[in-house]
């Protein structure tokens, strides 16, 4: 088995006839959800499955990741910490923001919290980005998975709130939480073109690819957010 | 401008620089009651904040490192807070119906294997379910099946084999096991009876205690089915007839769960979808005031009353309109559908488990 690295963070373990999506495992002797442990030259690493992670499916669909070793990251729909933790294995000198605002499956991010260092839990509702802004401070990059009707209008605000200039927004759009029976290539279309402009912060849309076959009917996105000069 | 973040409240200038600072103490159990009241606060910052920077500042801590360290502590332990706090009683009802179905299923397959065994030793037993178990349970062989039982003469006249005592003494241990199932069904069946009123009384009022139990369960939760439009409530349970019917032209379902109320199941086919509209808006109504309202209001259920009896007299006949393009459809039955067919249609709505949700006749909701 050999490594190679992809990103900061993000390696790629070659055996002999495949290669494996894994990040270098920050709590070495423990899987977080099942997922398979691999030791290369004294370094642990957990694979990465690209079909439970919509980060993992961008990483291999060829999305340039804004997330470095030492960055600060707003992860907006947290889940019970699949993705979460792969983030806070390539954030070894970093932070992340964890909000889901699901109490059932808080319970079991919290698990994860208590096991590594660099991941703060919050439960409040991302479409209140205020309710949690004497938490948050800002951040390089927002990351959001959230299968909510509005998933725009939640990145564009909670960018205006908590994203750095010139910070990136990375967003995995479901077409099928906007609208179960119209084709998801519009909706695409409206969404990326709603966040570019509605909301009166501005993104330039640096990558756009669908999921496939990881995820069916989702888009990624990765944007930088414009800040006008005020003068 | 005045900011109140997690570790104090922060007077800051037009160029970010603390004026004014009222720090908290670095306690972790006080910080997360803090943060936790401050979500609410009316100088939450407008905009996002360099919170760490800003501690810094004002020296709350020394080093990046112990923001971090601090943050996290505080932070974990307001969520765990939050999370007790989030336990309330239609959880409880909830984790009751789920726990219920689980018991059918279980139950179903367990009571279908305990036939297929015990039938090798007495086929002439006519007891499925529950009666079968507890004749196991009581008596093992058919042998020790005393004169004057109503089994006594099939029991002595039987084709099956014999028992031998080790399997005997397996079957009815196994035929005990499941008795306890059926008992703990009883048990939670009784305890959502018991709950519901407390938990829901106006919705218990209206749907019944099981209904009830089981439009929570499916919304899941009390405050969720009363955000619910009463349109959504009124095809709660069938979400695959819904969905049909927005994808494609199947008709539009009339009844969820709440098919199983006696008022729907009560009336003749025409007259259903109208009254499951009209139970679903007072199911709404009824919700809502469990949930912001105050206590129990019988004239909800005399509304509804008056108004299905409305309905009943304004539509005493079927249509006639459909009947020229119907099939003649059994009341009640599952008999009538459209003649005109369209490709690949199914009958909409047929939910698992027997909660139907049929599209009769024509299948437009009323």
């Amino acid at each position: 088995m050999s490594i190679e690295q992809l990103s900061d963070g993000i390696f790629e373990v070659i055996t002999d006839d495949r290669k494996i999506l894994a990040t270098r495992n920050l709590y070495p002797g423990h899987s977080v959800y099942g997922e398979r442990l691999m030791d290369v030259d004294g370094v642990e690493y957990r694979q990465w499955d690209p079909h439970r992670s919509k980060l993992g499916a961008m990483v291999l669909k060829g999305f340039d990741i804004p997330i470095e070793y030492d960055s600060h990251v707003l992860y907006l729909g947290a889940a019970s910490g699949t993705t979460v933790s792969h983030v806070s294995d390539i954030l070894a000198d970093g932070l992340v923001y964890a909000v889901e605002f699901s109490p059932r499956t808080m319970r079991d991010l919290i698990k994860l919290c208590d096991q590594r260092p660099n991941i703060i839990p919050i439960l409040a509702d991302a479409n209140k980005p205020r309710s949690y802004a004497h938490i948050v401070e800002t951040v390089d990059v927002i990351f959001q998975d959230v299968a909510q009707p509005n998933q725009a209008e939640i990145a564009a605000n909670n960018s205006k709130y908590f994203l750095e200039n010139d910070g990136h927004l990375m967003l995995s759009i479901k077409s099928r939480s906007i609208d179960t029976v119209a084709n998801p290539k519009k909706i695409f279309k409206d969404e990326v073109k709603k966040l570019e402009s509605d909301f009166g912060v501005e993104f330039e849309v640096l990558q756009r690819k669908e999921l496939d076959p990881f995820h069916e009917d989702h888009l990624g996105v990765l944007a930088r957010m414009f800040v006008e000069d005020e003068d | 401008m005045k900011a109140v973040t997690w570790f104090g409240t922060l007077v800051i200038s037009e160029d970010g620089e603390v004026e004014e600072c009222c720090l908290l103490k670095k306690d972790p159990e006080l910080l997360a009651e803090h943060m936790l009241t401050a979500a609410g606060d009316e100088y939450l910052p407008v905009h996002g904040l360099k919170l760490r920077e800003l501690a810094l500042d004002c020296d709350f801590v020394d080093l990046e490192e112990e923001y971090d360290v601090l943050l996290r502590e505080v932070c974990i332990s307001t969520v765990k807070r939050q999370i007790s706090m989030t336990d309330t009683d239609d959880k409880h009802i909830i984790q009751a119906v789920e726990a219920m179905d689980d018991i059918d299923k279980a139950a179903n397959e367990l009571s279908e294997r305990l036939t297929e065994w015990y039938g090798i030793y007495f086929p002439e037993l006519e007891l499925t379910a529950e009666p079968m178990a507890r004749f196991v349970a009581r008596f093992g062989s058919r042998e020790n099946v005393p004169e004057g039982h109503n089994m006594f003469a099939k029991a002595s006249s039987s084709m099956g084999a014999e028992l031998s005592l080790v399997d005997e003494d397996l079957l009815r241990n196994f035929a005990t096991s499941l008795c306890g199932i059926y008992d703990t069904r009883k048990n939670l069946e009784q305890y959502i009876m018991n709950n519901m009123g407390a938990v829901a009384p106006n919705v218990t009022d209206i749907a019944g205690a099981p209904l009830g139990a089981r439009l929570i369960s499916l919304a899941g939760g009390l405050e969720k089915l009363a955000a619910f439009p009463s349109s959504t409530v009124q095809v709660i349970g069938a979400s695959n007839a819904l969905f049909k019917h927005l994808r494609s032209r199947a008709p539009s379902p009339k009844h969820g769960v709440i098919f199983n109320h006696p008022l729907i199941k009560g009336s003749p086919w025409w007259q259903r979808g109208k009254v499951a509209r009209a139970l679903a808006s007072k199911i709404s109504l009824a919700a809502r005031m469990d949930v912001y309202g105050s206590a129990h209001d019988p004239s909800i259920r005399e509304n509804l009353e008056r108004k299905v009896e409305a309905i009943r007299k304004a539509h005493p006949e079927p249509p006639k309109k459909l009947s020229t393009k119907v099939t003649q459809p059994g009341p009640g039955r599952a008999g009538g559908r459209p003649v005109k067919k369209r490709g690949g249609q199914k009958k909409g709505g047929m939910n698992k488990g027997g909660k139907s949700i049929g599209n009769r006749s024509g299948g437009r909701s009323a």
